[in-house]
């Protein structure tokens, strides 16, 4: 060696710092990804760390490698896995552009030996350990020979050398081959001992050896483990989980799509978040480094310019606060009940026993001086074995065991839990209509969790994560804690949307000028929304819901956009046929609820389609429907929508027809020699999920295959609205398109829809003058001279109603303000904490998007006329 | 279009035509002088028809077109059946006659009809040059009856399997006897449904969809209000794989109907009702004996699953969590694929019932409630459903559900475990049905064993009468 080259050796003076980068099995299976890894590793180098790459196997690989063993005897596919493995690396290489097949043939051979290996037929555990970990090792090569094309001189470290597995006590042989654990703590000499090796390092995720030098494997997630074990050991200034997504969220983004990213975390809430739902960081990784102090961040590879989750020590000022809210479902409950001995020594003793002898392991717990309740999560063990009878057999013998499932566990994570019982009235209240088979706070005060019914998971959780934000729990404007939304995240580009006021502006303030307060309604708006909606191929026919709005002009608009009209009484009826007396009766759809029998009678005198959502019409006025085609509703069972009062399925709602009474309904119909020609589902209001309505077509569909002259399926309005500036619009695409696939299952049934809200909540506006201001304490309220008289929905569902001062429209905000009315109830509030530029007597406001349920729904409570209403 | 007329009053149901071009079949009927009926039936990627089997495919479309119009027919059910192609033999006539009586036993019952004495195929005349030939028989270009038409296929190659799909269980039980027996299968479905497809997808089987577009016009006689209900479609099925099967070149098809699918649901003016005659032992017999006769001797129609209970089937099915979450046997028909248990499970038919009681008395507790999503053991608003099921109280429902002695055997069998015992409706059944039950005949493993008669294959008997599969590898890393 000469001198000369010593120095790029190592002149190890001041020992440069590590860093521990981990890529996941899609960040390491194509060229732009690995050239992402020579990026971000030269950075590192560049700041003046050295780098630890550690990377699992190129996605799929280990599925096939699973493939192998599971073959068994069964040769050929056993050797269709194996050219498949070949292949993908081959492919890879190519693309990689490496000079040579070296780096690949030595494992490809090995894979080679491994495969006509006599073990392989039985599968022996050291076997697999052994060809799993190609997958690892095959990746690593590889990334060693392409950073070195990069430019980027890197060296191989076999992490067998290293991690050195340590077996558990009643650990069984599956776990120590297969599910190993490492001891791993800060090892200065071994981070100097690299250090004199090089700067920049690729080595394998989820392998290790165990005392005899054998490969063994660390589990699901191992090569985050892995990352977690090389960070502790070298005590890396920071460890990064390279991913595809930006962070932990505050709820499951799939089912959540406003959770918010989760900026910083301390390493217990992050290993609760995990633990209990987010499959992002395994939360096995996180105890080394939690001990060995080292912080921990996750980053977006495709985004690496997002900040991330970070996860370190708790700060010492950190205020109690909901961090997230998770569910985990297929929960099997165990109840026991003591049988009649009270304060029986040794009773739990004698319970937990039992799990530990049929290898359960228990996670809640709830207990009173009779009962004990625990929960099991969903094991493979526990679904594919008879784990469970075998238990409850023997539990049977010391108690009385019920067995509840399928339970979702609903989990609210944050530290402190305790000290924010009083601001989650709101949250809890949710609960209440619900059966809470258990609830669970643990001591460590990090969590509190709520045991249901697995179905009602689904659709809890985004009203749970809203309500929390509302009640303050979720305190998502703390910056150094939240980040953007998921939504936000998708949408980088999301313009405003542009409303029609703003363009209006001058026009409105001059009819406010004229008269106030008053509504303001644009028919082109109302025309837009109308050919938005029958752009939709998929919908036979469309009708307008006028209870929301049934403004003549409105109607007449409507008409000539091709929509026929649902009424939901005689009066609205009427309405339809003053405004439009040409209109054929069959156009109009008579939908009501609990009318009384004239009302009926006078629309089949009509000749308007009646639609009963009840067996009593049948039953006690039967002569009235002799010989008549009906539209049944029929009540789906599952209510869903954004607030209680707009939620029109399941028990507790008082419309249609429950399923199990339709065949009871058919059979009155055929006695009076009626014909259901059409079903009718409506489940709820504001809804923005677009797979909704797929679910109630589908759902409809396969009722009315059981008919015989069903013509049509009318799955409803409740078309979302988005009110608050950052929630997404409904997605009309998606929409079309999940119609028209139930639609080609189900081609003999037409499909009608019937939206009311979607075709003029934005084409509506409510103007008010300001009439007084007022200060309390530190609340300041702007009076306005209508209130809950004109629009109730603030006061009626909590609705969120844009506020402007369209006097003031180019001012900057600069007071929270309270926009109330002049009615005298404490509830008359048209908007809470709006932030508006100081506003003065006379101003005009505008409240936003009250062109439903705004006029319609008005009073004259205090005998306060409410504002009449113009259409532009 | 013509005004239509009305079917239910019409004189006659005609069998006009019936053609095929580029894998296409058209079947036309008509009630009448009225509008033609066109049924299309799409068959994908078709072939050319092999010279060898022009015949075959002949006499299979002319079955097809005799027994795919009994949806037309129905619409009506006038008192002439006029058959203006080649005219059925006798026994095809006599075959039709009988599936068209008891395959439209349920729609009778319901629309009030009794259909005694009112079909009647023209069988063929003997050909002393008499008979009547119709134009479209000249057409045909032969005056013969298709019973002579056939000759056997001579074939070497190893024999290929069709399998229909139809998203319940009992066809994924078929699907894996056939991969277990090392059988060339093909996994068919007719229709579209993306349930269907997702389990036929999930089979890991060469696939076949095929398109069945029934005339527009028995939706117009619909709504002008023709008799409609139940009809047969598991003999329109039949037929079709038979078309299918030449058409492809396929030697047997392999359908699921189990056991209990012959007996009658129930009496109705002295005659029995069978719900599901053409998934019966009857019909079995009669289709396979006119494929052999007409189509050709190589064919053989067959169910895989005749010898079992629906028991025994869901024993078999409980072997593999395969399909646990795409398959649905619920009678709602759900045919789009959703991601909730409650997408594929209403929960609310007997059908639903009876799977969930079949299955738990073979699967882990939290396996089945997380296919259903829910316990309906456990749910109190149930026992008169599941009463019903057991024939406690109440006659078994319309449907295509066990026995009453398989639902009480499977609650006794629930009633003995201590994860099923406290939930509502087993806790119910011990303390209030159980006593009136002879305990003698609870026990389940007679209901398990095969009995009875079945035309399967001999080198697959064992793969349907076989104890359970050797058991799966360990699953390492899952």
């Amino acid at each position: 060696m000469s001198s000369a080259s010593a120095p790029a050796v190592a002149s190890p003076a001041i020992a440069r710092p590590w860093v521990v980068a981990k890529f996941g099995g899609t960040s390491v299976s194509t060229r732009p990804r690995w050239e992402t890894i020579a990026r971000i590793a030269a950075a590192h180098h560049a700041r003046g760390r050295n780098v630890l790459v550690v990377v699992s196997a190129l996605s799929g690989i280990t599925d096939m490698l699973k493939r192998i063993a599971e073959a068994r005897a069964d040769t050929a596919k056993c050797r269709e896995a194996q050219v498949g493995i070949v292949e993908r690396h081959v492919a890879l290489l190519r693309e990689l552009e490496l000079p040579s097949r070296n780096a690949l043939d030595g494992w490809l051979a090995r894979l080679d030996q491994l495969v006509v290996d006599p073990r392989r037929t039985s599968a022996a555990l050291d076997w697999q350990a052994q060809t799993y970990a190609l997958g690892e090792l095959m990746s690593s090569a590889l990334g060693v020979a392409f950073l070195g094309t990069q430019g980027l001189e890197a060296r191989w470290l076999d992490a067998r050398e290293h991690l050195l597995a340590q077996p558990l006590a009643n650990q069984g042989a599956w776990a120590r081959h297969l599910s190993a654990n490492v001891p791993a703590v800060p090892d200065p000499a071994f981070a100097a001992a690299l250090a004199a090796r090089g700067e920049v390092f690729i080595t394998q995720g989820f392998i290790a050896r165990d005392g005899d030098g054998g490969t063994v494997l660390l589990g699901r997630g191992g090569s985050d483990t892995s990352a977690g074990y090389f960070g502790a050991m070298l005590k890396a200034e920071c460890v990064e989980i390279w991913t595809d997504v930006p962070g932990m969220f505050s709820a499951n983004p799939r089912v959540v799509p406003d959770a918010r990213l989760l900026a910083r975390l301390d390493y217990e809430e992050a290993q609760e978040i995990a633990t209990t739902g987010a499959k992002v960081l395994h939360p096995r990784s996180l105890g080394p480094l939690r001990r060995a102090g080292v912080p921990l961040v996750i980053k977006d590879t495709n985004r690496p310019q997002l900040a991330g989750t970070e996860i370190r020590a708790v700060a010492a000022d950190a205020a109690p606060c909901v961090k997230a809210i998770s569910a985990r479902k297929g929960v099997t409950l165990v109840s026991m009940e003591t049988i009649g001995m009270w304060q029986q020594v040794g009773f739990l003793a004698d319970v937990f026993a039992e799990f530990k002898r049929h290898g359960l392991s228990v996670d809640l717990i709830g207990s009173a001086e009779t009962n004990v309740t625990v929960s099991l999560d969903p094991t493979e063990n526990l679904v594919d074995s008879d784990v469970l009878s075998a238990l409850a057999t023997d539990l049977a013998k010391i108690c009385r065991v019920k067995v509840i499932a399928p339970c979702a566990a609903i989990t609210l994570v944050g530290r402190g839990m305790r000290a924010q019982l009083h601001r989650l009235s709101g949250v809890l209240a949710e609960f209440g209509a619900l059966d809470v088979h258990l609830i669970s706070q643990s001591s460590n005060n990090l969590n509190l969790t709520f045991v249901v019914d697995e179905s009602l998971a689904d659709d809890l959780i985004p009203r749970l994560h809203a309500l929390l934000i509302r009640a303050d729990a979720l305190r998502v404007e703390d910056g150094a804690v939240f980040g953007p939304s998921w939504r936000e995240l998708g949408e980088p580009a999301a313009t405003p949307r542009e409303s029609w006021w703003r363009r209006e502006r001058d026009a409105l303030l001059k009819l406010a000028g004229e008269a106030s307060p008053r509504y303001v309604y644009s028919l082109d708006a109302v025309r837009g929304q109308a050919r938005a909606l029958r752009a939709l191929g998929a919908v036979d026919r469309w009708h307008y819901a006028l209870k929301a709005n049934p403004h003549p002009a409105i109607l007449r608009a409507l008409h000539e956009e091709g929509f026929a009209f649902e009424c939901v009484s005689l009066a609205e009826v009427e309405a339809v046929r003053t405004a439009l007396p040409q209109l054929a009766a069959e156009r109009i759809l008579f939908t009501p609820n609990f009318a009384p029998r004239d009302e009926y009678a006078a629309a089949l005198a009509l000749g308007v389609r009646v639609t009963l959502d009840a067996l009593h019409p049948l039953q006690h006025w039967g002569e009235l429907f002799e010989g008549r085609e009906l539209h049944l509703r029929v009540d789906l069972g599952s209510g869903r929508g954004h607030h209680d009062k707009v939620r029109t399925g399941g028990d507790a709602s008082k419309f249609g027809v429950a399923l199990d009474q339709v065949d009871a309904f058919r059979a009155l119909a055929r006695e009076r020699g009626a014909r259901i020609t059409g079903l009718h589902a409506h489940l709820g209001s504001g809804i923005l999920d677009a797979g909704h309505w797929r679910s109630v077509y589908g759902q409809l569909a396969s009722l009315a295959e059981g008919f015989s002259r069903i013509e049509s399926l009318d799955i409803g309005g409740g078309l979302g609205v988005p009110s608050r500036p950052d929630e997404r619009a409904l997605d009309l695409a998606a929409l079309g398109e999940s119609l028209a696939e139930v639609k080609r299952a189900y081609p003999q049934f037409a499909l009608w829809m019937e939206p009311g809200r979607y075709l003029v909540a934005d084409a509506g506006v409510l103007l008010a003058r300001v009439t007084q201001t007022k200060r309390k304490g530190g609340v300041h309220y702007v009076g306005v001279d209508t209130g809950m008289n004109s629009l109730i929905r603030p006061a009626l569902y909590d609705a969120w109603h844009e506020i402007v001062n369209l006097s003031r429209l180019d001012e900057a905000p600069a007071t929270m303000v309270q926009v109330v009315g002049p009615i005298c109830e404490s509830g008359d509030v048209l908007g809470a904490n709006r932030r508006l530029p100081d506003c003065r007597e006379g101003d005009v406001l505008l409240v936003a998007q009250a062109g439903a349920y705004g006029a319609a729904m008005a009073s004259h409570y205090n005998l306060r006329e409410p504002a009449p209403e113009v259409a532009l | 279009m013509t005004t239509a007329t009305d079917p239910r009053s019409a004189r006659a149901f005609r069998f006009v035509r019936r053609g095929h071009a580029d894998g296409v079949v058209e079947l036309t009927y008509a009630f009448d002088d009225g509008d033609e009926l066109v049924e299309r039936i799409v068959f994908p990627d078709a072939p050319a028809i092999d010279p060898a089997r022009a015949q075959a495919f002949d006499a299979a479309l002319d079955l097809l077109h005799f027994v795919a119009g009994v949806s037309y027919y129905k619409a009506g059910v006038p008192d002439e059946l006029r058959v203006e192609t080649r005219q059925p033999d006798a026994p095809t006539a006599a075959f039709l006659d009988a599936l068209y009586l008891h395959g439209l036993g349920e729609f009778a019952y319901h629309n009030k009809l009794d259909l005694r004495g009112r079909i009647r195929f023209p069988p063929q005349a003997p050909p002393t040059g008499a008979a009547v030939v119709g134009a479209a028989e000249a057409a045909i270009g032969g005056s013969k009856g298709i019973a002579a038409s056939a000759a056997p296929t001579e074939s070497t190659s190893p024999r290929r399997t069709l399998v229909p799909i139809g998203g319940g269980k009992d066809s994924l039980v078929s699907v894996e006897m056939l991969k277990a027996a090392g059988v060339d299968a093909t996994a068919v479905w007719v229709g579209n449904s993306p349930l269907i497809a997702a389990c036929a997808a999930r089979t890991g089987l060469p696939l076949l969809n095929i398109r069945r577009e029934l005339s527009p016009l028995l939706f117009e006689y619909n709504k002008q209000g023709a008799y409609n209900g139940h009809i047969p479609v598991t003999a329109i099925n039949s037929a079709i794989l038979a078309v299918a099967a030449v058409l492809y070149g396929y030697d047997e098809i392999a359908f699921s109907n189990e056991r209990s699918a012959s007996s009658a649901t129930l009496e109705y003016d002295g005659q029995p009702v069978n719900h599901q005659w053409s998934k019966g032992w009857e019909f079995e017999r009669g289709f396979h004996e006119r494929l052999h006769a007409l189509v050709s001797p190589a064919l053989d129609y067959y169910s895989l699953l005749r010898p079992l209970s629906e028991l025994a089937v869901a024993e078999r099915f409980a072997r593999t969590a395969r399909y646990d979450d795409v398959f649905s046997s619920c009678n709602r028909n759900f045919r789009i694929l959703g991601p909730k248990p409650a997408d594929r499970w209403c929960g609310q038919c007997p059908k639903c019932h009876f799977v969930f009681l079949a299955l738990s008395a073979f699967m882990p507790k939290p396996r089945l409630l997380a296919i259903f999503g829910r316990n309906l053991l456990d749910d109190e608003a149930l026992a008169p459903a599941f009463d019903a099921l057991m024939e406690y109280r109440d006659h078994k429902p319309f449907e295509c559900v066990g026995e009453g002695g398989e639902s009480r055997a499977a609650m006794h069998a629930l009633a003995q475990r201590a994860e099923w015992r406290e939930d509502a409706l087993v806790a119910r059944f011990a303390d209030e049905v159980l006593p009136q039950l002879d305990a003698a005949s609870l026990a389940l493993a007679p209901l398990l064993a095969p009995a009875g008669e079945t035309r399967i294959p001999a080198a697959l008997l064992p793969f349907v009468e076989g104890a359970r599969a050797e058991d799966r590898p360990t699953d390492a890393l899952r």
